[in-house]
């Protein structure tokens, strides 16, 4: 379930990122878990020498159920000026994992990775074998549960059990009636009992 | 007021200290979000809490007589906000400057405490987001005024 | 009542028994912002520095994906407050990007992003150059950056509405036009910037005891820097002159005239000079816009399906009417599919991956903090250093904790 904020809509796309080729100037890869090892240290040997974000996306509904992100640059490690620079390449690295699989930590590759391998495993619960210092990150040490999964309710387990008050529950209007209870009829009549006053 | 020799002048203890404890509060430096840049500019020029005797922003919480809670307050701060008010020593007046203070705001989540007198007791509540730096002078001003008065509770600084 | 986190937890100990395991923050004047450190100490020299961050985790991501796409930008808007319109700016060219507009948005519109970029870059870097110098002891300066960020402020009030989330720019344009007077307060701005950056510079550039305490401090080498992923003017302080709006422009950026300001020594000085020199290049920015500003036009893109129609049309047109409805009610659905933005933020390349399932609500939305890879950097260049000198190293990397927690 997603949170009750976010009633799920019929026909939504499953898998976005499958659906359309990317819009944007990366270029795009995606590897199997047991390959994304090997392959981020090639594209690291290639002059990827900066790892600019990892992030994670959960599709509650496919399988595998997450998606790792790597967004990679092509940035040589020296001085260089804005014509040197020029437009480096990005890249795109995505990998499907499933819940309770377990992926190679790349913090000996980057030390960026540090602590985004520890927001995701904090945020996602997606374990990194190797990582030195593995544990949360944004939420207090001793939390439950893994806020960003979409199976994880908006406003925490705890609080999500109390009903929310009447008035944010939009099932309690019947179509067509204010929720004053008036109706159509009435205030017409009220409009016009004004007018003629 | 000028008193010349061989006059005095009566007074009740009582509000003699508290007109001097009303020109003198003296907030805690504690910024948690944009609220305390906003708080921050309240002791630039254009605003200048000096004028009411409150820009002596003190680090430690033994010598802050005021609590400006400025913004949202995370799950994990919570316990922090909360010791840092039992470290301030009596009396002692809290500002929740901020919808996100306030209530929790536009974070209705897991993450963000809904409302920091769920923890700490709170005498005026300054709405906005981020409030202007005028809001959070006239909610100085109002504890100011509760000092005098002897009185304290929620008060709602409404512009 | 609710029981909290306990609010400490010594994550790191002392390994030989020669060392003192200090916490530093969460609350600390110096910290800019709720930052923990755990510092192992040895008299007064750090041998590890481990930064705890979370204190201010707000669960922006989340709560944006249970907002429309309109919606969300509010809350994105709140995640790097010193900056909100790069925040902003930077997800609406993600989403105009899924939507496929991006080269519909008009051409005043794409000035008025530029010139409300540069401005908020300038009162950024303001108010990390006043806190900055609190932390060194020069209290000064930071009345003068303030007094320099109240204009700008004043500008965004009165375009916006709000001193510091205007939530002005918008997915396929802006809010609205800029009202009445105010290239007026632009060009006085303009007049009284040079006068007060060489104010600025006075005030700390030659200070001897600004230089002792920051020159050779907290040097990143090129290799570290792209290491630890820094980027923005932390980066080109150690020579590699790498910014998103040379690299990769957006919104008509290659279309203004303006230098990359760099350093090579990569210390905590070169990260000041640059940002220095880079408050002056965005006010080059911002009079090339201004000049540009004099034709008018729209500043909305038309199209029905993405902007709320002229209020005016709403009473005499029907399909205007049943478009506000459906915007206001429902939003505007975005074609599934993922993206990657990125803009040159005040604190480095900004980037956000949103992904879109084709509903109404963003699917999920991944930020690339600069402040929190920049911030990383400081487990790095910290050890072997003073306490006191660390300070020194926080405010030179300028991190924003609403954008390292989010």
């Amino acid at each position: 379930m997603p949170s009750t904020q976010t009633p799920p809509i019929a026909g939504v796309a499953i898998d976005p990122p499958s659906l359309r080729p990317s819009i944007d100037d990366a270029f795009i890869e995606r590897v199997e878990p047991g390959q994304l090892r090997a392959r981020l240290e090639a594209l690291k040997n290639d002059g990827y020498t900066m790892l600019l974000d990892l992030g994670a996306v959960d599709y509650l509904q496919r399988k595998p159920r997450f998606d790792l992100v790597y967004h990679l640059l092509k940035l040589a490690a020296r001085k260089a000026t804005v014509a040197e620079v020029g437009t480096p390449a990005r890249l795109r690295l995505l990998c499907g994992v499933d819940e309770g699989e377990r992926v190679p930590t790349v913090m000996d590759l980057w030390v960026s990775a540090d602590w985004a391998e520890r927001e995701v495993y904090d945020l996602f619960g997606i374990v990194f074998d190797g990582h030195a210092d593995l544990r949360r990150i944004q939420m207090p040490h001793d939390w439950e549960g893994h806020p960003l999964r979409k199976d994880y309710p908006m406003r925490g387990p705890a609080r999500e059990r109390a009903p929310r008050p009447s008035f944010a529950n939009k099932t309690n209007v019947v179509a067509g009636t204010p929720p004053s209870g008036r109706t159509l009829e009435a205030l017409q009549e009220e409009i016009k009992r004004a007018r003629e006053s | 007021m000028a008193v010349s020799p061989g006059h005095f002048m009566l007074a009740r203890v009582d509000d003699v200290a508290r007109w001097a404890q009303s020109s003198s509060v003296w907030p805690l430096t504690m910024g948690l979000a944009c609220c305390a840049i906003e708080m921050m500019s309240v002791t630039a020029p254009e605003y200048d809490i000096a004028r009411l005797g409150s820009e002596v922003f003190r680090s430690s919480p033994r010598q802050a007589d005021l609590m400006i809670v400025s913004g949202r307050v995370a799950q994990k701060m919570g316990p922090v906000v909360k010791r840092l008010y039992d470290q301030m020593a009596d009396p002692k007046w809290v500002i929740s400057m901020g919808a996100c203070a306030s209530s929790g705001g536009i974070f209705d989540n897991y993450a963000v405490i809904q409302g920091i007198d769920t923890i700490i007791p709170v005498d005026v509540y300054v709405p906005g987001c981020p409030p202007t730096p005028d809001g959070l002078l006239y909610a100085v001003n109002l504890i100011q005024q509760q000092i005098r008065e002897g009185g304290r509770g929620g008060i709602l600084a409404r512009a | 009542m609710t029981v909290y986190a306990k609010p400490l937890s010594p994550d790191i100990v002392s390994q030989t028994g020669n060392t003192m395991v200090l916490s530093m923050g969460p609350q600390h004047p110096s910290t800019h912002g709720v930052l923990q450190i755990m510092l192992e100490i040895e008299g007064e020299n750090v041998v590890k520095a481990e930064p705890e961050i979370g204190y201010l985790h707000t669960g922006i991501e989340k709560t944006a994906e249970g907002l429309f796409w309109t919606q969300a930008q509010t809350v994105i808007e709140r995640m790097d407050y010193l900056a909100p319109s790069s925040n902003a700016l930077c997800y609406a060219l993600g989403v105009e990007k899924l939507l496929g507009i991006t080269d519909r948005i008009p051409e005043r519109a794409q000035i008025i992003r530029v010139l409300s970029m540069e401005l908020t870059r300038i009162a950024s870097h303001c108010v990390w150059l006043g806190t900055h110098g609190i932390d060194l002891g020069a209290l000064s300066i930071f009345f003068y950056t303030f007094d320099l960020r109240e204009n700008i402020l004043d500008l965004q009030e009165s375009s916006g509405g709000a001193r510091m989330h205007p939530n002005y720019l918008r997915v396929g344009g802006l809010n609205g036009d800029l009202p009445e007077g105010y290239l007026v307060n632009l060009d006085a701005l303009i007049e009284k910037f040079p006068g007060r950056m060489r104010e600025l510079r006075g005030l700390l550039q030659a200070n001897p005891i600004f230089q002792d305490r920051t020159i050779d401090l907290g040097v990143l080498t090129p290799q570290e820097a792209i290491s630890w992923g820094v980027t923005g003017p932390s980066l080109r302080a150690s020579g590699i002159a790498y910014d998103v709006r040379r690299a990769f422009p957006y919104t008509g950026y290659e279309n203004y005239d303006f230098d990359v300001p760099t350093r090579d020594e990569g210390d905590a000085y070169a990260r000041f000079l640059v940002r220095l020199d880079e408050m002056e290049e965005s006010m080059r920015i911002v009079e090339q816009a201004r000049r540009r500003l004099e034709t008018p036009g729209p500043v909305m893109i038309d199209d029905p399906k993405v902007a709320l129609p002229p209020k005016e049309t709403i009473a005499l047109s029907m399909e205007a009417l049943i478009h506000h409805f459906k915007l206001v009610s429902e939003g505007f659905r975005v074609p599934p599919g993922d993206v990657y933005q990125a803009i040159e933020s005040p604190r480095g390349e900004l980037g956000y991956y949103i992904v879109s399932n084709g509903e109404n609500r963003p699917y999920r939305i991944r930020t690339r903090p600069p402040s929190l890879y920049n911030l990383q950097a400081l487990k790095g260049i910290a050890p072997g250093n003073l306490i006191a000198d660390l300070v020194v190293m926080i405010g030179s990397l300028d991190p924003v904790f609403g954008e390292v927690d989010r």
